[in-house]
């Protein structure tokens, strides 16, 4: 029996393993309302643990937002290769000719759609439970700095649960690896955020901020395109 | 493929050692062996799921690893799982191979490959729900998706159905018309005589005989492989 089969295109790979993903998560729901889920217990849990009602944290809201999307990351992350794991599906699509390097592109567009769903409802939650005074003119400057911020995790944390995927101890090994690689990224979105809410409304500060995320997502890109073959293939 | 004097080993155990091993264009090769022989481990490299730490391994003539990706491009590779999503439905899952592979005119081949493995009613739902025959012949599709030249067969009769496996028979029997070859792994001895034309027997890593069984009934087949392994 022949079929006409082609060198496969990768653009026609990359939109098949994220239609998959996307497929699987509306399918499951696992992910998503597991983030947003552990998001705002979180955040109830600060909301309650720092200070009380009269107290004013606005000028912690950068940091509270980013360390609560920095753990949620970790859970997203975590969770990017069950389906593979758990069904025993990874033999089959790395027999199949897709380079490494769209595997990884594949999982990290999907864990940056996860996050941004989160986020649209972590972002006016903190508003809500942490700021008193001006916030939602900034809303707009958050969801810059938080879409460059879901770039930077999505690259780390897919180089990471890659590599976690194939050792015992992945629950352990993969928040191990993976928070202290955010510390960068809690500290330059929360400096951002800080610049537009409850700090000195500082755009340049804002504007390095970003570029420092930028730069941390192409070392990250670059580090992934290096090793991403030898991760799956060795 | 040829593999010349290839080896893997498990962290201090030596799986499979200086392995010799040609298979031409429609051949059938079955590889038999005790359980821990490397039968899987050596399909597993020629399948460019492990590297091999010795020798070299040319498949579809493509020298591994460097040519892995090309080589993939015409291995079709059956394991013992499915390897098929199960919150996806079978066509869901053949249509994420396709992309994969390239295939085109996907979707009347993922219908076709459905009727052929009589999963055309079932197409819909997901893989969760099918039984475990079933969802072998789903495999059994994917295998075939994209028209391999090579095709790697890990104990493939062990979960397929009666009509899963007079689906694979007829496929291993139409092989030698159209140039393709087939590496069968099985512990089903008897079976060997029909669906291939070389005995591989392995043993602690190592191949112990390698001989044509063309014209050898069951039980000769059956009697060889025991004084192999004795």
């Amino acid at each position: 029996m022949s079929t006409a089969v082609n060198r496969p295109r990768w653009t026609r790979q990359l939109a098949g393993l994220i239609r998959k993903d996307l497929r699987l998560e509306l399918r499951t729901k696992e992910t998503v309302v597991a983030m947003v889920l552990f998001a705002i217990v979180t955040l109830t849990i600060m909301q309650f643990g720092f200070g009380t009602r009269d107290d004013d944290l606005t000028r912690f809201t950068g940091g509270l937002m980013w360390v609560t999307l920095a753990f949620t990351a970790v859970l997203g992350v975590g969770r990017s290769y069950v389906a593979e794991r758990e069904q025993r599906v990874l033999d089959g699509i790395l027999v199949s000719p897709v380079p490494r390097v769209v595997l990884l592109a594949a999982k990290a567009i999907a864990i940056v759609i996860y996050m941004a769903i989160t986020e649209l409802v972590v972002i006016p939650v903190v508003g809500i439970f942490f700021v008193k005074g001006p916030y939602w003119d900034s809303i707009g400057w958050i969801a810059l700095v938080a879409l460059i911020a879901n770039v930077c995790i999505a690259l780390s944390g897919t180089l990471f649960s890659g590599l976690a995927l194939f050792t015992r101890a992945r629950d352990l090994i993969l928040p191990v690896l993976f928070l202290p690689a955010l510390v960068p990224v809690i500290i330059a979105g929360a400096g951002a955020t800080h610049a537009v809410v409850g700090g000195p409304h500082d755009m340049s500060d804002y504007r390095g901020y970003c570029l420092f995320l930028v730069g941390y997502a192409i070392l990250f890109l670059l580090v992934c395109i290096a090793t991403y073959d030898a991760v799956f293939d060795d | 493929m040829s593999a010349r004097g290839v080896g893997h080993v498990y962290g201090e155990r030596v799986a499979v050692a200086d392995v010799h091993l040609d298979v031409a264009a429609g051949e059938r090769v079955a590889i038999a062996g005790p359980n821990g022989a490397g039968k899987s481990t050596l399909l597993r490299m020629v399948a460019t799921l492990l590297r091999s730490g010795t020798g070299t391994l040319t498949v579809l003539g493509e020298e591994l690893p460097g040519g892995a990706r090309r080589a993939r491009c015409g291995i079709g590779y059956l394991a013992h799982d499915p390897l098929a999503y199960l919150d996806l439905s079978p066509r869901q899952n053949l249509r994420v191979y396709a992309d994969l592979f390239g295939v085109q005119d996907a979707d009347r081949r993922i219908d076709d490959l459905l009727d052929r493995v009589d999963l055309i009613a079932r197409a819909d739902d997901p893989v969760r729900v099918l039984s475990r025959g079933m969802a072998q012949r789903l495999a059994l599709a994917r295998m075939l998706l994209h028209g391999p030249r090579l095709l790697l067969l890990d104990e493939p009769h062990a979960s397929l159905d009666a009509a899963g496996t007079a689906l694979l028979d007829a496929e291993l029997a139409a092989m030698h018309s159209d140039g393709r070859a087939a590496v069968i792994v099985t512990h089903e001895v008897e079976r060997i005589a029909s669906v291939a034309d070389r005995l591989v027997v392995m043993r602690r890593g190592r191949i112990v005989v390698d001989e044509r069984v063309a014209g050898r009934g069951p039980a000769q087949v059956r009697a060889r492989f025991e004084e192999c392994i004795a």
